[in-house]
């Protein structure tokens, strides 16, 4: 049916992924522009956003390209984006309150790890695409 | 923002209840194939040349579609119609992903089409968003992210490769942002503006509400003569919250006074309005422990908790924004929900009345010259 290792299948889905947070991150800051007009701090944290996103674009790119240093820029990109959800989770301010901050803040970064990590042992080469079977 | 509708909880249990039954289904085809059932075998054999990305794809449309079929109950005519369409086609898709070499190409359009369809059902305001149907969203977004990757980007020409390139997180973004039209524009009776969820009360209230709120508004118009001055409020234990250039008004908070229950004459926090010639005292509010917690109403709907919920809030500043309804928020800031507030205005609030959420536009105008 499909061609493509186990090990290349498992990038593409953390960079599938990647660009889904990446997705995320820029509607996040592109809608942080208007509060930036009376909130001076959004202005910056808008602007830093939209960056952060563009980062993630590359990096999703470089992951597919078989780029070592963009396996590891997303690993802790991953683990700092856990660990700040982790920590807001433990204060009282419901900060996670139903499926969809579960699986956004929790099952995607954990499930992007757990790609990276089971997909690290490929090689930092160029690669082709996946291969069509059609 | 977007909580659970009673009658989509189910789907989430549908969508558990399908990956048992899935390992269950392939347990039980393996059977058949040893015993030579040459329909098992074949599905397994492409079962098994199947790649992990594939297989993915297979098992995301199939929860998808368990959900819409475990939907239907709660949906009549044409939704209902449709969800049924749906549930059956993305299990035969999900299928034909192990057995056929042409399932990419409808997948994504089915997968499309749903997604296309579920905006137009909310922004028409047929649907409200909700959390079931924005994971199932979710859901879908990840399957067609995974259905356009694996196609061949190497064979295709350049137009094509930045065609593809750019597909996927265009089509995340104008979700995300049709979701969010539909939800703001289409608001439910608890909403009683963005980012405000109110405490679910009966329509009308009767005369002893009337009364008992006549008398919180009394005894708490009563209790806050004494911090006029707002130096007597800080001298009492209040503390005057960060300011901010996007709020007229500044809340004085006591954290003395947390566990108190609706008492007038101990609010969790005083509100000053911010006037050309300083800040004027114009209302309490009352707060609860914790968040979902909704306090005591003696005057029923005249006395109405609200809970701030969506919110993007960063400690630079003290500033808000509203998080997407994929509950994402800007760097540098956090998703909180409140707990459960009611205000109460000893000034005249026009027609909003004393326990509205907010103050009204037309007094705040007034008192700050912004609205």
């Amino acid at each position: 049916m499909d061609q493509m290792t186990a090990t290349d299948s498992r990038v593409e889905i953390a960079g599938v992924l990647v660009v889904l947070q990446a997705s995320f991150s820029l509607v996040a800051g592109l809608s942080a522009i208007p509060f930036g007009i009376v909130e001076p701090g959004f202005r910056v944290l808008s602007v830093v956003t939209i960056l952060v996103a563009a980062m993630m674009f590359w990096l999703a790119r470089n992951l597919r390209r078989g780029r070592r240093w963009a396996w590891r820029w997303l690993v802790l990109a991953e683990v700092l984006s856990l660990t700040v959800t982790a920590l807001l989770a433990l204060l009282p301010i419901g900060t996670i309150r139903g499926p969809v901050p579960v699986l956004v803040n929790l099952v995607i970064p954990w499930a992007v790890l757990v790609l990276l990590a089971s997909g690290s042992s490929r090689s930092a080469g160029p690669r082709p695409g996946p291969a069509d079977p059609a | 923002m977007y909580d659970i509708a009673t009658d989509h909880a189910p789907a989430l249990s549908a969508a558990i209840v399908l990956l048992a039954f899935c390992l269950v289904f392939l347990r039980l085809l393996r059977f058949l194939a040893e015993r030579q059932a040459g329909w098992a075998v074949r599905f397994l054999e492409g079962f098994d040349a199947a790649s992990p990305m594939a297989k993915l794809a297979a098992a995301l449309m199939l929860v998808s579609g368990a959900v819409h079929l475990a939907l239907v109950p709660g949906h009549e005519g044409i939704t209902g119609l449709l969800f049924i369409i749906d549930g059956l086609g993305f299990i035969a898709l999900a299928l034909a992903v192990f057995v056929t070499a042409w399932w990419r190409r409808p997948a994504a359009l089915w997968l499309s089409a749903t997604l296309v369809a579920y905006l137009v059902w909310v922004i028409a305001g047929w649907e409200a968003p909700d959390q079931v149907g924005i994971a199932c969203k979710l859901i879908e977004l990840i399957a067609l992210g995974l259905v356009m990757r694996l196609k061949n980007p190497a064979r295709a020409a350049w137009p094509r490769r930045l065609g593809r390139a750019t597909a996927f997180p265009l089509l995340v973004s104008l979700t995300t942002l049709g979701i969010w039209i539909g939800g703001l524009a289409h608001p439910d009776a608890l909403h009683a503006h963005a980012g405000a969820v109110l405490q679910p009360v009966a329509s009308t209230a009767t005369p002893e509400e009337r009364a008992a709120a006549a008398r919180l508004l009394a005894d708490t118009k009563a209790s806050l003569a004494r911090y006029q001055d707002p130096a007597a409020a800080v001298a009492a234990g209040y503390k005057p919250g960060p300011v901010s250039d996007a709020d007229p008004l500044l809340h004085f908070q006591n954290q003395a006074n947390s566990r108190a229950l609706l008492d007038p004459n101990r609010p969790q926090a005083l509100v000053y309005a911010r006037t050309a010639v300083g800040l004027k005292l114009v209302g309490a509010m009352f707060q609860m422990p914790r968040v979902g917690q909704w306090g005591p109403d003696p005057g029923g709907p005249l006395t109405q908790w609200h809970q701030h919920e969506g919110i993007c809030f960063s400690p630079l500043g003290f500033e808000f924004s509203f998080e997407t309804p994929f509950w994402t928020c800007p760097v540098g800031s956090g998703s909180i929900t409140t707990p459960p507030m009611l205000h109460v205005w000893i000034i005249d609030n026009g027609k909003s009345g004393p326990f509205a959420a907010e103050l009204d536009k037309a007094a705040q105008r007034q008192l700050t010259g912004r609205s």
